[in-house]
């Protein structure tokens, strides 16, 4: 699947500088990013599976006619952002005057420097294959700018279109400025419901005191997802990130939080509901590097017939983060004998002063609580929804804003309502 | 109205239930009473339809119809209710809203039209009065950190809402003070009527000084032994089981 040459040429044919410095440092990560490869997938055979389906992993750029993805935002949409197999459209964006939006390589040389500590510093493209890959065939990183002490209330959506039966590379970079406060909500559509390949790498840097609500909803079908989200926080910062799934051939979802000075507060939140013999599989890190920071991490999934559900959280604490508090909690509820679950906790404590919790549970549906509910002649799929919807409540309760909660709220719903079609 | 014929009931292969005998018509307040473990929760479980007992033999006809081939929310649309000896806690689930669900569930199978939110909320008031419970403790989730007379007083409160044909109080009265064992027991009786009727599970003879039964049954091991009148429980509470045992 990894074919040198074609790597070297995409490199080789890279005409801005900077970007092409990058890609050649990347091309000498592919072997060793491949090395941990086996031990990060093991269970998600995702260079298997999508061997069969892409005999290249060159991009593409074809796009058709923009009115074909605007009609793919809704009426109700107030800012977003179009991207389309891997381009930004401007045209057919709507973007708030408050921050800067623009293609890595249009930028001046100045405000190439405020990215120049970001980009392709701070992924996980020398540790995960798939990132590295992705820096090396990306088009054009898409920088998101926030001035210092911004405030924008509601949120900007993110459409991520593929397109094409050729593998699509995102490539995101976000600077948040000094005491600013932004929401963010990702989407990935795909055009198809099969066999499209995805890949997104994604850095973000929080200056002080600043505030990220980021969210994620992937419901791609028997597509190929992988997203790596990359977080470097200063201090004071708090960062809010809310991942939900529901559907895909495999899903791999990368988020590396580090906490990088004192007092940063990391919020990872995340639920699952999988189906339709999809593959989802959350790989989390945060790196407490400071002292005196907070990380908080739970995610909750239910799992239907012939689905796989992976989750492996990692916690490090370095030596010098006394003080640190680190929770971190994974819940499943599997509703068949052919739903799967690995979860894995990972932590790697060097300082001594540290609060430090994790739990992982796998279950089925409780079959006290059905009975209950049913003896007082709710059906059986209206109870089970009951208890499915209160299983995502603590995570959607997380949400501060009351518009996007309900509308996580709904979304959920609708896919437990689909879920339980007994 | 329930007829229960030579019922045997096992779980994991464990006979419980070994050829039980009770017959209750509208209009009448049974006690069954009987030591621990003698199958009295079973009884109340499989009227109610839990599917993780096997009834390997007889039958319960409800209202003229065999209830085997029901599942717990048909039978509770039938009228059936049962309040748990040990109500189970859920979480995220407000008692509000799951009351709001099974209440036009079975409104809608029985040809009603479902209550809008405001005529909820007003039977809801009223029944909340009836065992006083309060409103705050219905919005949390179901019976999640009750206390134990807190959750059997939510158990009186659904039935209220539910107003059953025939309802079985499993132990409704252990763990309850006097003040909310009146409470408790005027809930029940206020429900009371030429309709339906009430089956009290208890150990206790003072409960019956609230709720008057018409018969008294003693269950042991998986079969009632002796039925009587009101008297029978006093005799009980005064000479024990072993006064039964030695006399069969
Ligand atoms: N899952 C099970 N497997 C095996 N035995 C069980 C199971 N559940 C209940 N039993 C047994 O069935 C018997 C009857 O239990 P049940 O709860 O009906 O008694 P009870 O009369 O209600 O007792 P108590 O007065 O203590 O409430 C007990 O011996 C109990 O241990
Ligand atoms: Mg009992």
């Amino acid at each position: 699947m990894i074919d040198a040459s074609e790597l070297k040429d995409s490199v080789e044919n890279e005409n801005d500088l900077v970007t092409k410095e990058i890609k050649t440092k990347s091309l000498k990560n592919i072997a060793p990013s491949f090395k941990n490869y086996r031990e990060e997938y093991k269970y998600t055979p995702f260079i298997r599976r999508i061997e069969k389906k892409f005999s290249s992993f060159n991009p593409s750029s074809d796009i058709k006619n923009h009115e074909e993805y605007r009609e793919l935002i809704p009426d109700s949409e107030k800012y977003y952002i179009v991207i389309v197999n891997g381009s930004f459209l401007k045209q057919i964006s709507s973007l708030p005057v408050e921050i800067e939006i623009n293609n890595y390589k249009g930028l001046t040389k100045e405000n190439r420097e405020i990215f120049n500590s970001t980009y392709s510093k701070t992924d996980d493209s020398n540790f995960d294959i798939f990132s590295t890959i992705n820096s090396i065939q990306h088009q054009n990183c898409l920088t998101f700018r926030i001035n210092k002490s911004t405030v924008l209330d509601g949120k900007i959506s993110i459409y991520n279109i593929v397109d094409s039966k050729n593998p699509v590379y995102f490539r995101k970079c976000f600077h948040i400025g000094k005491n600013s406060k932004v929401s963010f909500s990702e989407k990935f559509i795909y055009t198809s419901h099969e066999s499209y390949f995805s890949n997104s790498v994604t850095e973000i840097f929080m200056d002080e005191n600043s505030n990220l609500n980021y969210f994620t909803d992937q419901n791609i079908n028997k597509n190929y997802h992988y997203n790596s989200i990359n977080v470097f926080q200063k201090k004071d910062s708090i960062s809010n990130f809310h991942t939900y799934s529901f559907s895909g051939a495999i899903i791999r979802n990368n988020l590396n939080i580090k906490l990088t000075e004192k007092n940063c507060y990391a919020n990872m939140y995340g639920f699952y509901a999988i189906k339709n013999s999809s593959h989802i599989d959350n790989h989390t890190s945060v790196d407490h590097i400071d002292e005196s920071s907070i990380s908080n991490e739970h995610y909750k999934g239910i799992v239907d017939k012939d689905s796989n559900g992976v989750f492996n959280g990692k916690i490090y604490v370095r030596q010098k983060a006394q003080k640190t508090n680190a929770f971190q909690a994974n819940n499943n509820i599997l509703l068949s004998d052919s739903a799967k679950v690995n979860t894995k906790p990972q932590l790697e404590i060097w300082a001594d002063d540290v609060k430090c919790s994790h739990g992982c549970t796998v279950g089925q549906l409780d079959e006290d609580a059905l009975f209950y509910l049913m003896s007082r002649g709710i059906s059986r799929k209206d109870a089970t929804s009951l208890l499915l919807s209160a299983f995502s409540t603590d995570i959607t309760d997380k949400i501060e804003d009351e518009d996007i909660r309900e509308n996580y709220e709904l979304m959920i719903l609708r896919e437990l309502e689909e879920l339980n079609h007994e | 109205m329930l007829e229960i014929k030579n019922l045997h009931a096992s779980i994991d292969d464990t006979k419980i239930l070994k050829g039980l005998n009770l017959s209750v018509s509208a209009g009448e307040v049974h006690a069954i009473m009987g030591p621990n473990g003698s199958g009295k929760s079973t009884l109340a479980s499989v009227i109610a339809g839990r599917e993780d007992y096997d009834v390997t033999d007889g039958e319960i006809n409800f209202g003229g119809s065999e209830l085997s081939d029901l599942g717990p929310d048909e039978r509770a649309r039938e009228g059936i209710f049962l309040a748990f000896q040990y109500p189970v806690e859920i979480p995220g689930v407000s008692t509000t809203n799951f009351m709001k669900t099974a209440v036009n569930q079975v409104r809608e199978a029985n040809g009603e039209k479902p209550l809008d939110a405001v005529q909820f909320l007003k039977l809801m008031k009223e029944k909340m009065k009836l065992v006083n419970i309060k409103q705050e403790l219905l919005s949390r989730s179901i019976n999640e950190g009750f206390s134990g007379g807190e959750k059997k007083r939510n158990e009186i409160f659904q039935m209220a809402m539910l107003e059953p044909k025939l309802a079985i109080l499993d132990e409704t009265d252990s763990g309850l003070d006097i003040d909310a064992l009146k409470i408790v027991s005027n809930g029940v009786n206020a429900l009371k009527s030429n309709e339906n009727a009430t089956v009290v599970v208890t150990h206790y003879q003072r409960l019956l000084d609230y709720i008057v039964p018409d018969f008294v049954h003693v269950l042991m091991d998986g079969k009632i032994v002796k039925s009587g009148d009101k008297n029978l429980a006093l005799e009980l509470e005064e000479k024990g089981y072993d006064w039964i045992k030695v006399k069969n």
